[in-house]
């Protein structure tokens, strides 16, 4: 028998910001297609595990990993891996809308732009199937050339999600994707990641139980930088094996 | 306490005070088949109302729980055993008030001898202590008593099994008890109806605590977790 192929995995991940042990001895594998959703308290560490799926934290002063992350059973932390071609693989999307005070087109397109795609009608196409992708286009389609901040926030939130989409990633990442939305546009980023599961591999961090609940396949549940417990989110919501789950996700904490 | 567990508690009262409801019909019932006490069989239908309000008022109180607090784990487990083990109590109390019907029909009291010689009062007596401790384990949860109460039912479906015989010999013997014989088996299957419904009952309280599926399980894998 053939081993199971996963599509994201970390293996004796430890991080640290300076001194401090932020992730601690995190095994985990995602299969392709699924949606998985990281839950725990605030400050738990799951923002920067999300992160190191895409390096988003190298950046950060003093910050350091010991273990590996595999993407497609690679190591993304090995010296040759090129961080721009992970990120173009890994797309993300962030808590708060952040788009570009440009058009809602440049907006779309500026990865594409980035990678030297210069094609008007490369650009056009992309732009239109990622616009549908994130179900915005019948909302914008006619005000393109319009400054995407003139969008209400859920549809910056869209927004965010096609430009995250245009690259072409597998990968998608979420963190706290629709916190700052009302419920109508929480409902419309939760059905879009029903809809992106068929192609994409998802993982999305959220604070909303029962959002955890609607979208996630699997769900981790992190706390003080460890994973405590990892299930399908039937099972975690049912019957979680571990205290501290159950006291979390019953909203009895501390 | 959290605005949650206050809502849990009152739930939890809601279904003991039916409980103790129903534990009185069933009681009732049984001094009823044994004295032929027609005026407690009319008290025990008529209590029948009130244990079918609580079964209201109770899936009621679960749906609005539900609704307004998405509850999950434990809390989630809570509330569907309670809907479940509300139904199971309903149809307890029902299960009495049909026992309390047949004995509006005998003519006199079960004579001594028969109770004895079909194990009724035996019947009785289990199916009443089984429904006493899956109170009890339901207040005070233990996983080794509510899975006594599941063994207990075994008794019963014995006596009932055998009590056939036992009352066609009779019917047999006394051909001017054949009617009597006859509403004795009716009760004796109603006691053994009993048994199951405590028996669902426990395995929710199981459920409820352990999140362990007990239902339809063979008796041996019951016995073996
Ligand atoms: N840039 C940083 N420098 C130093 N410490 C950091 C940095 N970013 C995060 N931390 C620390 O690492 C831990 C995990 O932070 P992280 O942002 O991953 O938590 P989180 O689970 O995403 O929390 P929240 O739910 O509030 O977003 C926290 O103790 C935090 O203070
Ligand atoms: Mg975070």
């Amino acid at each position: 028998m053939s081993k199971k192929e996963y599509k994201l995995e970390a293996k004796e991940l430890n991080a640290y910001y300076g001194g401090f042990h932020a992730l601690k001895g995190i095994n985990i594998a995602m299969e392709e297609k699924t949606v998985t959703a990281f839950i725990g308290p605030s400050g738990c560490g799951k923002s920067t595990f999300l992160r190191t799926f895409n390096r988003m934290n190298d950046y950060i002063e003093g910050f350091r990993v010991e273990g590996e992350i595999l993407l497609d059973s690679r190591d993304i932390y090995d010296k040759k891996v090129r961080v721009d071609e992970l990120r173009k693989e890994v797309g993300m999307v962030f808590q708060k809308p952040n788009p570009f005070p440009k058009s809602i087109f440049e907006n779309v397109v500026y990865g594409l732009k980035i990678q030297g795609i210069k094609k008007k009608s490369v650009l056009e196409e992309a732009a239109e199937r990622t616009l549908r992708q994130a179900a915005l286009w019948d909302e914008v389609k006619d005000k393109l050339q319009k400054s995407a901040l003139a969008l209400s926030g859920g549809q910056q939130q869209r927004l965010c999600i096609a430009r995250a989409l245009a690259s072409q990633p597998s990968v998608l990442l979420m963190d706290e994707p629709a916190s700052a939305l009302d419920p109508i546009s929480t409902a419309k980023v939760e059905e879009l990641i029903y809809e992106l599961k068929k192609e994409y591999t998802i993982v999305i961090v959220t604070h909303n139980m029962q959002q955890a609940g609607r979208v996630s396949d699997y769900t981790a549940f992190f706390y003080i930088g460890e994973l405590v417990e990892y299930s399908k989110t039937k099972a975690m919501f049912t019957s979680p094996k571990d205290t501290r789950t159950q006291n979390y996700i019953t909203g009895r904490f501390g | 306490m959290p605005h949650i567990d206050i809502e849990l508690e009152k739930l939890q009262e809601k279904l003991l005070e039916m409980w103790d409801v129903v534990d009185y019909q069933l009681v009732s019932s049984r001094e009823a088949v044994l004295n032929h006490d027609l005026e407690l069989t009319r008290k025990v239908v008529k209590l029948g109302k009130k244990v079918n309000r609580f079964d209201v008022k109770i899936d009621r109180q679960c749906e609005n729980f539900f609704a307004l607090f998405n509850p999950v784990a434990v809390d989630l487990r809570q509330v569907l055993a309670t809907l479940k083990i509300n139904a199971n109590l309903e149809r307890i109390g029902d299960t009495a008030e049909g026992i309390c019907r047949i004995v509006e029909k005998l003519k006199e009291p079960v004579s001594k001898e028969l109770a004895e010689e079909s194990r009724l009062l035996e019947m009785y007596d289990k199916a009443l202590s089984m429904f006493t401790a899956a109170r009890k384990v339901f207040v005070t949860y233990d996983a080794e008593a509510a899975r006594e109460v599941l063994k207990q039912d075994k008794l019963l479906n014995k006596i009932y099994r055998k009590s056939d015989k036992v009352i066609a010999s009779y019917m047999s013997e006394n051909p001017e008890g054949v009617e009597t014989g006859l509403h004795l088996y009716n009760i004796i299957k109603k006691i053994e109806r009993v048994g199951d419904q405590v028996t669902n009952i426990a395995e929710e309280i199981i459920f409820y605590h352990d999140a362990k599926v007990m239902k339809h399980k063979s008796r041996k894998k019951k016995d073996k977790e």
